[in-house]
């Protein structure tokens, strides 16, 4: 999808046609435009009322209750009555972003909104502009053009913006002489709690990334695993409505990596996580959406479904040689053509590979593969694997 | 309403003083633990107990010259010497009672804080910028105040070792009896005041060099090159006044050269003036303020 669509598309209403998980699903949910969660009946996951303390659960009549949270009350010590903030129209809104390094444009008109609640992702090969983007969500560098909102605030706004949002940078170095427990409680204090508080999440924070015996290590004697685990603790320190984590999971091993995504899995619907990667695999399985990236311009966004169009294809993988026809052993095309929910079917003998697109107002993927599968059994078709959509990794490769 | 309510209503929730207190008060940790802060600590402190023996040896010397036996007779010394010079028998008394020892040391420590200063602040800013480390705080706290944090952590440090020093002196002077408890809490006090507030004009001036480099040895060599213009700056100004050069009308605009260097107000700052001293003091803030303005308006703009 070119940029002028996507900003184009922006704009249109978040409906989709009813289908079986579309309402139940985050990744269903309409990828760009946030509809306002009050009057939205089902959003994207969002973080249960009763989880976050910054954020009031609204009632039939409209009162507004606000939950107890074990933050809201860590100044005074006693419970309180609290207004609810008004809720933001988007976890982030860049628009026409745009960031130049002399004459090198390195992010080139930018527009995106990521809806409150998501697990969105930043996609993009190097060089692509994905970390300056994040540098420029973080309030790190200052857009050469353009416009930059974090929960409806400028992230330059500090003191709006403290606790709500927590940062992973990608690769900024933890301050070597500090203790792990030292830091993570300052960083805590920075973020308004008093300090018998601060140190009750520091530590809270870091059991969280498994990291509890490190509490009275220097940070400078930290492997590259353990120092990304801290910085992650602090990311997620006080529970911020907006985490953005740039490269997680980069230079890891697979089983801290593994790790990791665990860990972002777990806050997911708690908080909005935007991930800058490109370890596309990995954005698959956590994102709920996301932005595609190339050479500074955005080149396509949407929710996973749409990006992989895994609601819209199927695609079977069969053994090598197998042919198209009626006998046994072969594709079936025809038979394929003919289920009510197909609309294409397209074998390509050389790949072994068959694309069925289907109307997903009629039927979701499951029942595509479904159905599909028992056609190609009953030809004693070789199959070696099935996939909805096309898979991230594949889009990403038509489009950059 | 507490801090943390107003947190919620979307207002200014913690102050910019609690940002700057807790930032600076990091900073003296992380300084007092740094092995360069060690090295430098220690270095500072062995010097200072040798400087501390040869300025009282320096005064033994005066003394013995004097022909003086009691601490009576050298302040008489020293103020009919001084006398002589001034012809001003008040401004006399008060100078004769400064001591000696104590004075020189001052002068040496003043001469040296901007050397110490360039070694603990050349990388106070710019490593973090190197490495980044700042981003864990620009979306914490404001600009401004992680600088002038930074600065008064740097500040602060200086002026530990400076008591520290002081104490050294004090002690050794004391001991060696040319100084007496009463005067080492009163002079010494003040003299360690004074090294304190020239501290902080080179403390401001050099997190603010560093703060403009993301190269720690970039930001060493600016801020050593800085601060020996400033000198040579100043002494200029010095001898075109000491030279009377100024009456000659040739010179008559660098006077003022000598007052962009912060040590020249020390020996204002021991005036018996009250107005000297407040100027003195006024001028050194006035460094302080704009040092720290300037950073913090550049760090605001630059990218992290």
């Amino acid at each position: 999808m070119p940029p002028e669509d996507v900003a184009a598309s922006e704009k249109e209403p978040a409906s989709g046609p009813a289908e079986p998980k579309a309402s139940a699903k985050a990744s269903d949910a309409p990828p760009k435009e946030p509809a306002p969660a009050s009057k939205d009946p089902a959003p994207a996951p969002s973080k249960p009322a009763g989880d976050d303390p910054r954020r009031g659960a609204a009632k039939a009549d409209g009162e507004v209750v606000v939950p107890p949270s074990p933050y809201a009350d860590a100044a005074t010590g006693k419970a309180k009555k609290k207004k609810a903030r008004k809720e933001p129209e988007a976890a982030v809104r860049l628009r026409k972003l745009t960031k130049r390094f002399g004459a090198k444009t390195a992010v080139d008109e930018v527009t995106l909104s990521i809806p409150m609640g998501q697990v969105y992702g930043l996609i993009g090969p190097n060089g692509a502009g994905k970390t300056t983007t994040f540098s420029m969500m973080a309030g790190y560098l200052h857009p050469s053009e353009g416009r930059v909102e974090i929960l409806d605030t400028n992230p330059y706004e500090v003191d709006d913006l403290r606790s709500r949002v927590g940062v992973l940078p990608q690769d900024a170095m933890l301050p070597a002489n500090d203790k792990v427990g030292e830091f993570l409680v300052h960083m805590a204090r920075l973020q308004d709690f008093p300090g018998d508080k601060a140190e009750e999440l520091a530590r809270q924070a870091l059991a969280e990334v498994d990291g509890k015996e490190w509490w009275n290590q220097r940070c400078g004697s930290l492997s590259h695993g353990m120092a990304k685990r801290v910085s992650l603790a602090q990311a997620f320190l006080g529970e911020p409505e907006v985490v953005l984590l740039d490269e997680p999971t980069a230079g890891l091993d697979p089983r801290v990596a593994w790790e990791m995504r665990q860990l972002v899995k777990a806050k997911k619907g708690r908080c909005t996580i935007v991930i800058s990667s490109h370890n596309l695999n990995e954005l698959e399985e956590i994102c709920d959406a996301a932005a595609i990236l190339d050479r500074g311009r955005l080149v396509a966004s949407g929710s996973m479904n749409e990006l992989t169009a895994s609601n819209e294809e199927v695609r079977v993988k069969v053994a090598s040689g197998t042919k198209r026809g009626t006998q046994t052993g072969q594709v079936p095309v025809a038979k394929l053509e003919e289920l009510a929910m197909v609309r294409s079917v397209h074998f390509d003998d050389e790949a072994g590979e068959i694309v069925i697109g289907f109307e997903r107002s009629k039927a979701d993927a499951e029942t595509v593969i479904g159905h599909v599968l028992w056609i190609l059994l009953h030809s004693q078709v070789r199959i070696s694997g099935v996939t909805k959509g096309r898979g991230l990794e594949q889009r990403v490769m038509d489009l950059t | 309403m507490t801090s943390r309510d107003i947190a919620y209503y979307g207002e200014p929730a913690l102050s910019p003083a609690t940002e700057i207190r807790l930032i600076a008060f990091r900073e003296l940790r992380r300084s007092v633990r740094s092995i360069k802060g060690v090295i430098i600590g220690v270095l500072t402190l062995l010097g200072a107990f040798v400087t501390s023996l040869v300025c009282t040896w320096m005064e033994g010397n005066n003394r013995d010259i004097a022909k003086v036996a009691t601490n009576e007779q050298y302040l008489e010394f020293k103020k009919q010497t001084i006398e002589k010079a001034t012809n001003d028998p008040a401004f006399a008394a008060y100078a004769a009672s400064i001591p000696t020892s104590l004075l020189v040391f001052l002068k040496i420590t003043v001469w040296l804080g901007p050397l110490l200063i360039a070694l603990l602040g050349f990388d106070l800013m710019s490593s973090e910028l190197q490495y980044r480390s700042v981003r864990f705080w620009t979306v914490r706290s404001r600009r401004w105040t992680y600088f002038t944090g930074k600065m008064l952590g740097l500040w602060g440090v200086v002026a530990l070792i400076t008591l520290v020093l002081n104490l050294i002196a004090g002690t050794v002077a004391t001991t060696k009896g040319f100084v007496t408890v009463g005067q080492l809490a009163t002079w010494g006090l003040r003299f360690w005041l004074v090294a304190v507030v020239i501290a902080g004009s080179w403390a401001a001036i050099a997190t603010f060099i560093s703060s403009c480099f993301k190269t720690p040895i970039l930001s060493l060599l600016t801020t050593f090159v800085t601060f020996f213009v400033m000198w040579l700056v100043s002494l200029i100004g010095f001898f075109v006044r000491a030279k009377g050069m100024v009456e000659s009308g040739v010179e008559k605009d660098m006077q003022w050269y000598e007052y962009l260097y912060p040590n020249t107000y020390d020996t204002m700052l021991l005036a018996p003036e009250t107005g000297r001293v407040l100027t003195a003091l006024g001028i050194l803030v006035g460094f302080i303020i704009i040092a720290c303005a300037a950073g913090s308006f550049l760090f605001q703009r630059r990218d992290v």
